[in-house]
C-alpha cells in the first residue's frame, strides 16, 4: 500500500491477544496519534463514482 | 530459436500418434505481423501448422485450466513455472501433461517495434538475432535484444523447469541483471509522487480485464471484481475502483507470478500492469526467498507458516 | 452538394471560432505512446488529423464507458428525497471532428439499437442528436481496413454531416447536411471550391478504395440456416485461443452491450450504465444461477453469430461490422473476424 502512495504511518498491523489489555490501549493510542498527525485520508476514498 | 519448430513438430506428431496426448496446445501463424494465435491440434497431420518464433509471448499455461484430457503443451521457461504452480494448486494433474520444453531468449514486444518504425508494419522477417521490419516502402533491421518484452529483458529463468521433452538445448541464463530495477525506481519516490505515478499509470484503464484473463494464475470461477453479493469493487471507470482492482489482483498473484508478461501483452491500452506484480514478486523474494514455480515439492510461502517468517511490520 | 476548399491554416482558426457554439471532440495523440484517442478538445488542443486510427472508437462520445443515469438521496431533509432523478447532462451541440467514415457508419448501426419505435435510450439519443459529424476521409487505408466489404468505405458519407478530404495544403469539404453547413458557417469557412474539386475527390476516393486489399464476403451467410451455422464444428477451433477478455467488444464501434449497476454511499445512490461484454462469463447469468452461455465456445460463437448472422437476418442491412479492423489489431490472441467470416461463409 505504501508503494502505491499511502503515507507511511497510516496503516498499522499488530498482534494483540484479548488478555493483553495494556498493550491494546497503548497500540490504539499510538495508532490514533500517528494517523491524526497525517491528517484526513485523501486516498482510496470514494463517495460517488467519478464517471461521466 | 528458428530451428526449434522442426523439433517441436516432430515431437508433437510422435506424441499424438502414439496416444500419449489427446491434444497439443501450441501456436499457429497469426494474420497480423508480429502475432501468433494459440491453437490446439488433435490430428497428427496438422502438426505442420504449428509455428514457433519470437512472437510467442502469450502464456499457453492459461489454457490448461479445467482440462480433463491428456495435454501436450509447448512451454517456455516462464510458462513451465506457471505449469508447476498449476500442479501445486491442483488445477491440473502432472500425469495429464506432457510438457514440450522450449528454451527462450526472449519474445519481441510488438509495441516497441511499432514505435521504432514509421508507418504501418506490413511484414516482418526473423533471423537468429534480428528482425527485418517492412513498412510502406522501407525496411529497418532491429536487434532482437533492443525490442524484447520488458519482462524478457530481466528474465533469469529462460530454460524450462519441468519438461518431458526438450525441443532444443538449454540456453545460458542471464546473469548480473537487476530484476527489480523498475520497482526500485518507484520505491525511491516520495509518497505523493508514488500516488501520482500509479494514478497516471492507470488513467487509460478501461476495465476490460484482458490482463486478468491472459494471466494463467487468474482462474477463479468468479473473480472478486465480478462478485455482487456482496460487491467488493465498483465496475465503473472510477479511479478508486480501478486502482483497487489492479492492486488486489496483484495481491492474489503474490508469490505465484512468474513475470511472463502476458498481462502487459494483452492490455489494449498498453498499461504496464507489471508495476504492481513485480513489486510483490520482489517483496516475496526478499521476505521469503521464494520464486514462483521452481519446484513441485515445496509449498508457496503464503500457503505455509514458519516460525521465523519475517514480521517486522507487525508491532 | 457543395464542395468547399479550406486552407488548413484557416481550418485551425475555424475550429477555434466554432468552439463558441460547439463542444469539440477529436483524435488526440499522446506524444509518449503515439496512441490516439477521441477526447474533448480543450485548452486549444487541435485534433490530430494525421493520426493513424484511434485505439478506442468514438462511440464513447454518445455511449461513455460509465455514465450516471439516475441518482437519488434518502435524506428526508432534502426536497427530492426518495426520488430518482436524471442528473444534469450537457447535451449542448457537439462537433466530432476527424471521425473516419466507418466510425460514422457505426453510429448508424448503434442507432438501430438505441433508437427504436418501441424504446428510445434518452442518454444515447440525446448525445447522438447533439453531435455534428465532421468526417475525415481515409486517404491512406491501413492493412486491416476492410470497410469496402461492409456498407462503408474510406470516402463513404453515411452518418456524416461533412466529409473532409485531405488534399495537401487544403481540405476539400463535401457539405452533406444542413447540420454540416451550420458547423462550417460557425467556423467561418466558406471558400467554394472550383469545379475540378468534385473530380479530384472522386480520384482520391478511387485510389483509396483500390488500396484496400483486405476483403470479406458474407453473401452465403444470409442463405444458410441459423442452426447450420450454430451447430457447425468449426467453433471449437475458432474459440480456443480466446481469453474472453472483452477487448474486441470495447474497441468495436458497433458493439452496444451495457450493464446497469447500482452504487450507494450512505444516503445517496446512483444508477450507472457501463460497457459490458458478451465475452464475459457473467454476461448471461440468470438470477437462478443458470448460465446459458457458460462456456467460452458459447460466447465466442455468440459474438460472431450476432455480428455476422443474427444482425444480418434481423435488419437485412448488411453485417454488424464496419471493417475498421480494431478488433483484429488489439486482440491479444489474434482472433481475426475476417477469418471467421470466411469460415462462416464457406460453412
Amino acid at each position: 500500500m505504501e508503494h502505491m502512495g499511502i503515507e507511511p504511518g497510516r496503516i498499522h498491523f499488530s498482534w494483540i491477544s484479548s488478555a493483553e489489555s495494556t498493550k491494546f490501549v497503548k497500540v490504539v493510542t499510538d495508532i490514533t496519534e500517528s494517523v491524526k498527525a497525517l491528517g484526513p485520508n485523501k486516498h482510496f476514498v470514494k463517495q460517488d463514482a467519478k464517471v461521466a | 530459436m528458428l530451428g526449434y519448430i522442426d523439433k517441436i513438430q516432430e515431437i508433437s506428431e510422435r506424441l499424438l500418434k502414439d496416444g500419449s496426448v489427446d491434444m497439443i496446445i501450441g501456436f499457429r501463424k497469426g494474420t497480423v505481423p508480429l502475432m501468433n494465435e494459440p491453437c490446439f491440434i488433435k490430428d497428427p497431420a496438422d502438426v505442420k501448422t504449428l509455428v514457433w518464433d519470437s512472437n510467442c509471448g502469450i502464456n499457453l499455461a492459461n489454457y490448461l485450466t479445467g482440462r480433463k484430457e491428456k495435454v501436450g503443451i509447448i512451454a517456455k521457461g516462464c510458462d513451465t513455472r506457471n505449469i508447476v504452480t498449476h500442479i501445486i494448486e491442483k488445477n491440473i494433474d502432472r500425469d495429464q501433461l506432457t510438457v514440450i520444453g522450449v528454451p527462450c531468449k526472449g519474445m519481441v514486444d510488438r509495441h516497441k517495434v511499432a514505435s521504432l518504425v514509421d508507418g504501418e508494419i506490413t511484414d516482418v522477417v526473423e533471423s537468429e538475432d534480428a528482425i527485418l521490419v517492412k513498412s510502406g516502402n522501407s525496411q529497418k533491421e532491429l536487434k532482437k535484444s533492443d525490442v524484447l518484452q520488458q519482462n524478457c529483458s530481466v528474465c533469469v529463468h529462460r530454460n524450462p523447469v519441468i519438461c518431458d521433452e526438450m525441443a532444443a538445448d538449454a540456453v545460458d541464463e542471464q546473469t548480473g541483471i537487476d530484476r527489480f530495477a523498475e520497482v526500485s525506481k518507484v520505491e525511491s519516490m516520495d509518497t505523493d509522487e508514488k500516488w501520482q505515478y500509479f494514478e497516471d499509470l492507470l488513467a487509460p484503464c478501461i476495465r476490460c480485464y484482458a490482463c486478468r484473463n491472459a494471466c494463467p494464475l487468474c482462474y477463479c470461477p468468479t473473480c472478486f471484481v465480478d462478485e455482487n453479493r456482496p460487491q467488493w469493487v465498483g465496475k465503473t471507470l472510477d479511479p478508486t475502483d480501478t486502482r483497487t482492482f489492479h492492486f488486489l489482483r496483484a495481491y492474489h498473484c503474490a508469490g505465484r507470478c512468474t513475470d511472463c508478461g502476458a498481462c502487459v501483452r494483452a492490455c489494449p491500452m498498453n498499461i504496464d500492469v507489471r508495476a504492481f506484480t513485480k513489486k510483490l514478486e520482489k517483496d516475496v523474494f526478499e521476505l521469503y526467498g521464494w520464486e514462483a514455480g521452481l519446484s513441485l515439492d515445496e509449498r508457496p510461502p503464503l500457503d505455509t507458516f514458519k516460525p521465523d517468517d519475517p514480521e517486522e511490520f507487525v508491532k | 452538394m457543395k464542395v468547399l476548399q479550406i486552407n488548413k491554416k484557416d481550418w485551425a482558426e475555424g475550429l477555434e471560432k466554432a468552439k463558441t457554439a460547439y463542444r469539440l471532440f477529436g483524435p488526440v495523440t499522446d506524444k509518449k505512446t503515439n496512441f490516439s484517442e477521441f477526447k474533448e478538445l480543450i485548452d486549444g488542443t487541435a485534433p490530430d488529423m494525421e493520426a493513424s486510427d484511434t485505439r478506442l472508437s468514438p462511440k464513447a462520445i454518445a455511449f461513455p464507458p460509465s455514465e450516471v443515469i439516475l441518482e437519488y438521496t434518502t435524506d428526508e431533509a432534502k426536497d427530492d428525497a426518495n426520488l430518482m432523478n436524471i442528473p444534469e447532462k450537457d447535451y449542448s451541440p457537439r462537433a466530432v471532428v476527424g471521425i473516419r467514415p466507418y466510425d460514422a457508419a457505426a453510429f448508424l448501426i448503434l442507432k438501430k439499437n438505441f433508437d427504436t419505435p418501441e424504446y428510445r435510450d434518452p442518454y444515447w439519443c440525446d448525445a447522438y442528436e447533439a453531435c455534428t459529424f465532421i468526417g475525415l476521409a481515409v486517404t491512406k487505408p491501413d492493412a486491416l481496413d476492410f470497410s469496402t466489404s461492409t456498407k462503408s468505405g474510406p470516402f463513404d458519407e453515411s452518418g456524416l454531416d461533412v466529409l473532409l478530404v485531405d488534399d495537401g495544403d487544403n481540405y476539400l469539404a463535401k457539405v452533406i447536411s444542413d447540420k454540416g453547413a451550420a458547423f462550417l458557417d460557425a467556423a467561418g469557412v466558406n471558400g467554394a471550391a472550383d469545379d475540378s474539386a468534385f473530380s479530384r475527390v472522386e480520384e482520391l476516393k478511387k485510389a483509396a478504395e483500390e488500396d484496400i486489399k483486405s476483403t470479406v464476403s458474407f453473401d452465403n451467410i444470409g442463405k444458410q440456416s441459423i442452426l447450420d451455422l450454430y451447430e457447425s464444428d468449426m467453433w471449437e477451433d475458432i474459440a480456443f485461443a480466446c481469453i474472453n477478455c472483452g477487448t474486441c467488444t470495447y474497441v468495436c464501434p458497433t458493439c452496444w452491450c451495457f450493464d446497469i449497476q447500482d452504487e450507494t454511499s450512505g444516503q445517496a445512490g446512483q444508477r450507472l450504465k457501463c460497457w459490458d461484454s458478451c465475452m464475459y462469463p457473467l454476461f448471461t447469468v440468470h438470477t437462478t444461477g443458470h448460465n446459458p452461455r457458460d462456456t467460452k465456445v458459447h460466447r465466442v460463437r455468440q459474438r460472431f453469430m450476432h455480428k455476422l448472422k443474427y444482425f444480418l437476418d434481423k435488419y437485412e442491412d448488411g453485417i454488424m461490422c464496419v471493417g475498421c479492423g480494431r478488433c483484429i489489431r488489439h486482440c491479444p490472441v489474434n482472433i481475426d473476424i475476417r477469418k471467421v467470416c470466411d469460415k462462416m461463409n464457406n460453412n
